[in-house]
């Protein structure tokens, strides 16, 4: 880092700063930046003001959206009555586009997180409590990821959840689809086998 | 270049950071060498070699090669000894093991081996899976932990007059003195609060108990939040800082009862 002008070393550590990447990654993109042309550069930065200016959170699901209530919520023809919840709007997008969902969504823009201090009160969960309250809703699927911390929210919002008159449903974990067992870990094949199914 | 040493051990996963597209920095606590991090390439990646290993708590065989002591590990393989799964699918359990490996992360300093910190969480882990999480667990592992790494606190007479704990009176706890106060040594002040002789007794006992008869201590209201100010007061003190996983816990206890 010592060797780069100012103006780049400061470009490496603001990049740096984004999820998944490294110094290495974040210096190969400012470099990249400064062979691009000048429009392209401009192109790049408006995008990046726009998208924080227009973009803000769904009064209804807190899925990020140009409007104040996203295209799902606002779309009748949705089912009202359940809501999936999920940790983050790109697990939204894998449903979404897997297509076989027609309910609403909830985003907790994260997980029980206990040895990073992250615990109830960092997730959108009061906004969840509210829609629930309100008495449309008739089931929630939890489908926060299948690791230490997404199941540790979900027997959290199962927990909040146990007086009310909804049905709480957790995602099916077993072995991936197109998979070989003999690659599939302990963990999951347990799984599999206590959620298997009759034919 | 020097040869590279490979290394196999047991360890628990304390926690695993993301680095970089592909890669997880992991922290363990291992048996032969204490609290190590290593890095595991491509675990973000490779659904096959690394599958599901890098939970927090689990206990692990990894074998790990590095240059020397102070060179960062490239972890080469990690197999599952024991995910606890009973411990993941209870809340109350997955947040008390969070904040065992928690502190035991904490009062571990990198590359010391040190067996009584393995061994505790060897002991506490499988306890978890098969009692219900208790005031009486979570103290006396504090006790132990504290004990392990070398911070026991004093609480068996007065650390100033040296005069043994006697029922009926009641003691001062001062973190910075590391101890107990007897009343007249203390001379305590409105807003010092006192701590009962039945709750550094308590303490006491659980220190070297043995983890079966544990489920049979019953803590009352009052003996349980006496041994809570005077062992978290006393971990939040040596740390200088609080310990988030206990705020989670107790955030979520309040949050839904
Ligand atoms: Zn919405
Ligand atoms: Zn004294």
């Amino acid at each position: 880092m010592k060797s780069y002008a100012q103006p780049i070393k400061r470009l490496i550590a603001e990049l740096a700063k984004l999820p998944g990447i490294g110094e290495k990654t974040a210096a190969r993109l400012a470099n990249y930046i400064l062979r691009a042309t000048p429009e392209d550069v401009e192109k790049l930065a408006e995008s990046l003001v726009e998208v924080k200016r227009k973009i803000r959170l769904c009064r209804i699901c807190l899925n990020p959206t140009e409007e104040e209530v996203c295209h799902i919520c606002g779309n009748p023809a949705r089912d009202q009555h359940v809501i999936c919840v999920v940790e983050e709007p790109d697990a939204l997008a894998a449903i979404e586009e897997s297509g076989v969902f027609h309910g609403l969504y909830h985003v907790l823009h994260g997980a029980l997180a206990p040895l990073d201090g992250i615990g109830p009160e960092n997730l959108r969960l009061g906004e969840l409590s509210r829609r629930i309250s309100e008495g449309r809703i008739q089931e929630l699927i939890l489908a926060t990821n299948p690791n230490v911390h997404g199941e540790a929210t979900a027997l959290l919002i199962t927990r909040m959840f146990k007086d009310a008159d909804i049905r709480i449903t957790r995602i099916a974990m077993g072995v991936p689809m197109g998979g070989d067992l003999k690659y599939v870990d302990k963990m999951t094949i347990s799984k599999s086998m206590e959620f298997r199914r009759g034919m | 270049m020097s040869a590279r040493e490979t290394h196999k051990t047991a360890g628990f996963v304390l926690r695993s950071l993301q680095y970089g597209e592909s890669d997880l920095i992991v922290t363990f606590y291992t048996r032969e060498f204490g609290k190590i991090k290593g890095i595991a390439k491509g675990a973000k990646r490779s659904r096959k070699r690394f599958a599901n290993v890098f939970e927090p708590f689990s206990l692990t065989q990894i074998i790990f090669s590095r240059r020397n002591r102070d060179s960062l590990a490239f972890i080469d393989a990690c197999d599952i000894l024991d995910h606890f799964a009973a411990i993941r699918m209870d809340l109350e359990k997955t947040l008390t093991a969070s904040y065992f490996i928690d502190l035991a992360e904490h009062f571990s300093p990198e590359g010391k081996r040190n067996d009584g910190v393995f061994a505790l969480l060897l002991d506490f882990l499988p306890l978890l899976t098969r009692e219900n999480v208790s005031e009486p667990i979570i103290r006396f592992f504090e006790m132990r932990l504290l004990k392990a790494a070398g911070f026991e606190p004093e609480l068996a007479a007065c650390v100033r007059c040296k005069t043994p704990v006697a029922n009926g009176s009641p003691y001062y706890f001062f973190p910075k003195e590391g101890g107990i106060f007897c009343t007249a040594c203390a001379r305590p002040q409105r807003y010092d609060q006192s701590i009962s002789a039945g709750a550094v007794r308590t303490l006491l006992l659980g220190k070297d108990m043995d983890l079966e008869k544990m489920k049979m201590i019953s803590m009352t209201e009052s003996l349980a939040s006496e041994s809570r100010s005077i062992l978290c007061g006393f971990i939040s003190y040596v740390l200088g800082r609080e310990v988030q996983s206990l705020k989670v816990l107790e955030q979520v206890r309040r949050y839904c009862p």
